[in-house]
């Protein structure tokens, strides 16, 4: 991972990391280092312009801390499991993954938690979320998760700007095994960047990371038709290209009319570049032919929805597009959705594609991500894909995943503890690590819970 | 009459589950008051139908017993007999399906299919009649599109009978219909399930007042309340306007009977004797129609309410006015007033997690089911979801898991009852459908396992005895006229890629 974030013109990713104590110090080099295969095939060899997003240097969380070993467990991350694992956690970092043998290698300070049993997933990754951004759908003075202007051209709108982080959402999400959210824009032709968050953490620093991905749409997002989009989108690209070779011109008022802003065009300058994700919502086979055209065109091009996407699957498997899905989602709710499909995720992942899992639309309901990955296995995804779907494949997705996606060495230590198979409706969580914290599992709805059960408790059972 | 169907092909499906008779639809003017109508129209099977048995399956009854192995005999449309190692009567066609499990087809209260239909084109939105905050006068019936694909997807998630609603944005939405999944069905006599009442859609806080808000009221949730009452109050006065009438009648029957003829003054009023012409009816009005026979019993209340206090106001007013409230739907805060709504006899159908899409669903938990029924209530998992609606069976686990992850005694069978003999009991139709029982209609779900798990799907689904989805030969499944033709293009691709 670190060997694909430097390929990436990424230098200073591992910079990044702040010292996470001396077992960690060159994690790459670790041999214990549980390297997943998928890595190879998610590398991307395009050149990198070197810019990375902004507010990359969010990501300063990290301190030390006194070692942690998680023992016993088995651990199930990207694609391999490790049966007896041991995890060593330093800081809000994983310091070292491995086998038994790393037992005895542990320091001798360290605090022994016995996992015997259980099973170690990564923290999950809700995408397409506005949790943080949404408390209430129907309440507009609670929502913050769009620009809410004409213009559908709203690049600079910055989701890490405006996080609640006390918001209900997020502790209920995380006590059901949620540990980051992409807080998705909505609205528009393209809505805004992309922010990562962390739902635990120190506050004020939760957001890993502003401007993951830019989100945009495909499909009759402007001027009733989907052609005009595809209009739209080509004229602002070839705009945002005149305008970052011609800054000093546009600010000397010598610029021809451009289609945006300065400061969406500004926004839009690494997305051009292929630095920052473009996450496109296409469903039909039209607009995914045009998510490849502009994956050819150097865009770093992530599909979500993908309705028809197994229908072109071979293409985009081969365009590298990333696919990020509901399994559920088989209704033909429009002439873009008809043909949907159950065993879309499984024909899209036999076909090469790499597919992520989410639930679109309802922040509230990020944690039946599980559930959602479990209808995937039951029409045909492989169970370790299915949770890839939901750890690394949205890490890497949204260039996270030098930090995040993977219970690995320098990765930031989100992970689920569970005591059964983690996609079953009986399971739950039985304890959640975020930066390295086992947070409490509480949230607003176990208290109002607990409230009603106790004067339930209080009340004779009444005759049906 | 109806003939077996047999389709050839990749859909070789023997679809025999149409309709023997019309329904007879429940517009006549409202009858004087009389108890309700017997609906145990549980008809013994004739002797000759074929008989069918599933055998050796897990067979959950809902009736509180749950069979690790058993049989389950059909003949014709009804279940004869449940239990293991049955004697079975000679010609019994055995279908084996040992290591699945069986359970009553899948009940959901609440579904907007065939009102909304899928594609969400502007022309399918049929289920808001938003131009008055009371349309207690229009019938979901007269909407539904059987062709909707929607229906073929509850079908293949177990879903067997559902009740068809108008949507909340009134006080008084409209009469509910409640449909069999029939593949097949051309119009709702078709797809109308016989002998099922007809439910009141009405519907609380939020959504009235937000639609009406700037159109004339309620603007607030007092507008609403006196909205209701105000309705009630004049179905009040509608019913005793026809109680009068047939009072009247009735007397004159009478005196005909006797050999008389009437004459004014036989009702002990005052009245000069001379011959009495029979009287004018009064004016029906279709509205007052529907509540009115909300008072007398016949239509069952069906009410979107989301808080607490505003379902403890509801069941007050229907105490006002002498009807019940059969189910709440959405009943977020239901596990707050558990104990009330148990007392009171009316159920509640709820999510399993929705939550916090609007102020009023802001306090959802997913324990709410388990709560109603450790409280001794009627919980129900309802969907108003076309993608939910083919997993009730799922929404029931995770509501299931919540209440004993909190310590709350929940067998399987209780969870089971959530999506099929609880909506059975709301929509009035619980003597027909709803458990495996000798004399109940054979409308059946083979799962492939628990159908508590999330890896679980319906293998074959029986309505009537009539087999409806079987997953080994139904992918893909195209069922209705609407889905036809779209994938002509993939076999005229021309060799190329």
């Amino acid at each position: 991972m670190i060997a694909r974030a430097l390929r990436r013109g990424l230098t200073a990713a591992v910079l990044l990391l702040a010292p996470v104590g001396p077992s960690a110090a060159a994690p790459a080099a670790k041999p214990a280092a549980a390297r997943p295969a998928a890595a190879a095939r998610g590398s991307d060899p395009r050149p990198r312009s070197g810019a990375r997003p902004r507010g990359a240097a969010r990501l300063a969380f990290d301190h030390d801390g006194p070692p942690i070993v998680l023992v016993g467990a088995e651990l199930r991350s990207d694609g391999r499991r490790i049966t007896d694992a041991v995890i060593e956690l330093r800081g809000t970092r994983i310091a070292a993954v491995g086998g038994p043998e790393l037992a005895a290698r542990a320091p001798a300070d360290a605090r022994r938690i016995d996992l015997r049993g259980a099973i170690v997933t990564p923290g999950l990754v809700a995408l397409e979320t506005a949790m943080g951004a949404v408390e209430i759908d129907a309440e507009g003075s609670t929502r913050d998760d769009t620009r809410a202007t004409p213009d559908p051209i709203r690049a600079a709108f910055d989701a890490s700007s405006a996080v609640h982080e006390h918001s209900t959402l997020l502790q209920v999400a995380a006590i059901d095994g949620i540990t980051s959210a992409a807080i998705t824009p909505q609205g528009g032709l393209v809505s805004g960047s992309i922010a990562w968050l962390d739902l635990a953490g120190a506050p004020g620093q939760r957001v890993a990371r502003g401007g993951v991905g830019m989100r945009a749409h495909l499909g009759q997002a402007v001027e009733g038709s989907r052609a005009a989009t595809l209009q739209r989108i080509a004229e602002l690209f070839d705009d945002v290209r005149f305008y970052r070779d011609h800054r000093g011109a546009f600010d000397r008022n010598q610029s021809r009319d451009l289609a945006a802003h300065r400061l969406d065009l500004e926004a839009l300058v690494p997305v051009v570049a292929g630095t920052m994700p473009l996450v496109l919502s296409a469903h039909g086979e039209a607009d995914l032919r045009a998510a490849i055209t502009l994956a050819q065109a150097g865009a770093r091009v992530v599909v979500v929805g993908g309705t028809q996407a197994w229908r072109m699957a071979d293409a985009l498997a081969r365009a590298r597009i990333p696919v990020l899905l509901q399994p559920s989602s088989n209704l033909p709710g429009a002439l873009d959705h008809l043909g949907a499909r159950l065993d879309n995720a499984a024909l899209l992942a036999a076909a090469g594609v790499e597919v992520g899992i989410a639930v679109m639309g309802d922040a509230h309901n990020a944690r039946n991500l599980t559930q959602e990955a479990g209808i995937a296995v039951s029409y045909g995804l492989d169970p370790d894909r299915a949770l890839s779907a939901i750890t690394a494949v949205p890490a890497r997705a949204l260039g996270m995943d030098a930090h995040y996606g993977a219970v690995a060495p320098g990765k930031v230590a989100n992970l689920v503890v569970w005591r059964a198979d983690p996609f079953e409706l009986s399971s739950k969580p039985e304890a959640v690590w975020i930066r390295g914290e086992s947070i409490p599992l509480v949230s607003r709805q176990t208290q109002l819970r607990d409230r009603y059960l106790q004067r339930l408790r209080d009340t004779p059972k009444a005759r049906r | 009459m109806c003939a077996a169907i047999v389709l050839g092909g990749a859909v070789a499906l023997a679809l025999t589950a149409c309709r023997k008779t019309p329904t007879v639809a429940t517009t006549s003017p409202p009858a004087a008051r009389e108890p309700n109508r017997d609906r145990a129209a549980a008809a013994p099977a004739t002797p000759q139908a074929p008989s069918f048995a599933l055998r050796g399956a897990r067979v959950m009854t809902a009736t509180g017993i749950v069979y690790d192995r058993a049989d389950v005999l059909v003949t014709g449309d009804r279940i004869v007999a449940v239990g293991p190692a049955l004697e079975l009567p000679e010609g019994t066609t055995v279908i084996d399906v040992a290591g699945r499990t069986v359970t009553p087809g899948i009940i959901d209260t609440h579904s907007h299919i065939g009102v909304y239909g899928a594609p969400g084109f502007g022309a399918h939105a049929d289920g808001n009649e938003m131009t008055s905050p009371n349309t207690a006068h229009v019938r979901a019936a007269d909407a539904y599109w059987p062709q909707d694909p929607q229906i073929d997807r509850a079908r293949a998630g177990g879903i067997t009978t559902m009740q068809i609603l108008p949507g909340s944005a009134n006080l008084f939405g409209g009469r509910a219909v409640t449909v069999k999944t029939y593949p097949g069905a051309r119009g709702i006599d078709e797809a109308r399930m016989d002998g099922a009442p007809a439910g009141l859609k009405m519907a609380c806080g939020e959504n009235p007042k937000r639609t009406y808000g700037d159109k004339g009221g309620p603007a607030t949730r007092m507008g609403n309340v006196a909205g209701y009452r105000g309705a009630f109050i004049k179905a009040v006065e509608y019913q005793r306007s026809w109680d009068r009438y047939h009072e009247k009648m009735a007397q004159r029957r009478k005196a005909a009977a006797a050999g008389g003829t009437p004459r004014k003054g036989d009702d002990d009023r005052k009245g000069d004797g001379k011959p009495d012409d029979p009287p004018d009816p009064p004016a029906r009005d279709l509205g007052l129609e529907t509540l009115a026979g909300v008072l007398r019993g016949e239509i069952l209340v069906h009410n979107h309410c989301y808080r607490a206090d505003e379902m403890l106001g509801m069941l007050a007013l229907a105490k006002e006015f002498g009807f019940t409230i059969r189910s709440f739907h959405h009943a977020v805060e239901a596990y707050k007033i558990a104990p009330e709504l148990a007392a009171a006899g009316t159920a509640a159908s709820v999510w399993a997690d929705w939550w916090g899409f609007k102020a009023e669903s802001f306090d959802g938990v997913r324990e709410n089911a388990a709560m109603l029924s450790a409280a001794g209530g009627r919980p129900i998992i309802h969907s108003d979801s076309g993608i939910g609606i083919q997993r009730l069976n799922q929404e029931a686990s995770k509501a299931m898991w919540a209440g004993r992850r909190a310590g709350l005694d929940i067998p399987d069978d209780e969870a089971l009852r959530w999506i099929t003999t609880n909506p059975a009991w709301a929509l009035g139709i619980e003597q027909t459908v709803g458990t495996l029982e000798p004399g109940k209609q054979a409308d059946l779900v083979v799962w492939d396992g628990d159908p508590f798990s999330v890896y679980t799907k319906a293998q074959q689904v029986y309505i009537e005895g009539a087999l409806v989805f079987d997953r080994s030969r139904a992918q893909p499944a195209v069922g209705t006229d609407f889905e036809l033709g779209w994938d002509i293009a993939d076999a005229v691709r021309g060799g190329g890629r």
